[in-house]
Order: structure tokens, then C-alpha cells, then sequence
């Protein structure tokens, strides 16, 4: 009688121990899912898309990047060499302007800045 | 004196089709007050069908920035052949380019539009910013732009 009761206490010890700390992380994690599944509801009924990792939604093509030039300035430096992969284009007035068809007599463009 | 008369109405003949084909059409774009650095503008033209047809003009010197002239740049892959000629500095905020090309005829009320991209330094790129069709009554009207340019016009 005394070692089923022992054997009982043990056993109820262990499911205390074990099963409690699982049940609890099962409940928690009910928890956090009833919000995350009804916001994603959310985003469905509207049509959207939900944005769970990145907020790169490629909107308008490449209207996100941005020109930095490192303190480079086409006033202070004419080097148009592109660390001697490419070649400037030349400026206008040293050569005619392209023969594209757009241009009538290949006279060379005026130009002014105000 | 009839050689002279038969070469001097030879030379006529020649040269007149090319003055009539032409005009010079002055292109004026009018830059916002952003307040950043010069921008890069490419200022090109595509066909009826929407395909590139060329450029005629870019604003800002170094090749290494011309991808973020995108449309510009998807169109040309970045050649700087379609700029030989026609490059000049980049225009800084607030300030107005005025540029007088010569343009054929046939771009005109023919179905061309022309578009500029615009750039600015550590600024959203531009793409397509200004897309106005090339018409004889097109001539003179200010068309707004969305984030650099104020305004842009071209006359005849």
C-alpha cells in the first residue's frame, strides 16, 4: 500500500513538473496567435498584402533608391572616369550631338543655366 | 557663269532640305527649391509606340550616376554614345537649364513624347518625372513636374 503510494506521488510529481510548463507554453502560445491570426484576417478583408519581414514593397519602381555621390561634385571635378570602367560622355559642344535622327543639322546644342 | 548658276542651285537644292527638316526648339526646365544638390536630368524621347527613340540632353557628368536616371538607364543600358554632344553639368536646385536644340520636323504631332528622369543626391530618384507629348500646341505650355522639377516647357 505505502509503495503504490509512493509510486503515485512520484508520478503526479513528474506530470506536475513536465505537463504543467508544457501546457503553459501551449496556452501562451495561443495567446500571441489569436491577435497575429485576426490581424492577418485583417490584412485579407482589405485586399493588402501583409508586410511581416521587409517594407520593400518595390512602390513606383526604383523611386526608393538614392544618388550619393561621397562628396563628389561635377563642378569641383570634371574626371568623368568611373574608376576606369567607364568612359564620360563628351561634353557638349566638343563633338556633334548624336546622329539618333532627333536632331536636324547637327548643330551643336546652346545652353544656360539661370 | 553657267557652271557657277547650275553649282550654286546643286548647293541649294542640297542644303534647303535640311533647313526646312529642322528647328530650333528651346527646352526650359525650371528646378524646385528641394534644397539639395544638383540634380542629374535625362531628357530623351520615345517613339509612338513608347520605345526610346533618343536623347537630347543630360544634365550631370559621371557615368556612375546614370543608373539613377532608371528609365533613361533601362532604356540605353547607361551607353554614353546616346550622350556624346549633349551632356552638360548637373543643375542645382532652384536654378532654370535652357537648352536650344535642333530638332527634326518629324517629331513633331507625330505621336513622340519626351520625358525627363531626375536625381538628386541622397534624394528618392525620379524616374519619368516630366512625359509631354511633342505637338505644335504643346509649344509654350508649362507642364508641372512631381518632385524636383517646378515646371517644363519647350518652345518653338
Amino acid at each position: 500500500m505505502k509503495k503504490t503510494f509512493v509510486t503515485l506521488l512520484a508520478s503526479t510529481a513528474l506530470i506536475a513538473g513536465i505537463g504543467l510548463p508544457a501546457w503553459s507554453a501551449m496556452h501562451g502560445a495561443d495567446l500571441f496567435e489569436g491577435p497575429r491570426d485576426a490581424a492577418l484576417a485583417a490584412f485579407r478583408e482589405a485586399g493588402a498584402s501583409p508586410m511581416l519581414v521587409s517594407d520593400d514593397d518595390g512602390e513606383g519602381r526604383d523611386h526608393e533608391r538614392r544618388l550619393h555621390r561621397g562628396g563628389d561634385s561635377d563642378e569641383e571635378d570634371d574626371d568623368d572616369s568611373d574608376g576606369g570602367n567607364a568612359p564620360g560622355p563628351a561634353p557638349a559642344g566638343s563633338v556633334a550631338p548624336p546622329d539618333n535622327g532627333l536632331f536636324g543639322t547637327g548643330a551643336a546644342p546652346k545652353v544656360q543655366v539661370n | 557663269m553657267k557652271t557657277i548658276l547650275a553649282a550654286l542651285a546643286l548647293t541649294t537644292a542640297l542644303t534647303f532640305p535640311g533647313i526646312a527638316m529642322a528647328r530650333p526648339v528651346t527646352l526650359t526646365t525650371t528646378l524646385k527649391d528641394y534644397g539639395g544638390n544638383g540634380a542629374y536630368l535625362a531628357i530623351y524621347v520615345t517613339d509612338p509606340k513608347g520605345a526610346y527613340a533618343g536623347s537630347l540632353w543630360m544634365a550631370g557628368t559621371k557615368s556612375k550616376y546614370y543608373e539613377h536616371l532608371s528609365d533613361w538607364y533601362r532604356a540605353t543600358g547607361g551607353n554614353t554614345a546616346e550622350i556624346n554632344g549633349i551632356t552638360g553639368a548637373s543643375v542645382g536646385a532652384g536654378r532654370r537649364l535652357e537648352i536650344t536644340l535642333d530638332l527634326a520636323d518629324a517629331l513633331f504631332d507625330a505621336g513622340y513624347t519626351v520625358h525627363i528622369d531626375a536625381a538628386a543626391e541622397d534624394m528618392r530618384d525620379s524616374p519619368n518625372e516630366i512625359a509631354v507629348p511633342l505637338t505644335a500646341e504643346g509649344a509654350g505650355q508649362s507642364v508641372p513636374g512631381r518632385r524636383y522639377i517646378a515646371n517644363f516647357s519647350y518652345g518653338m
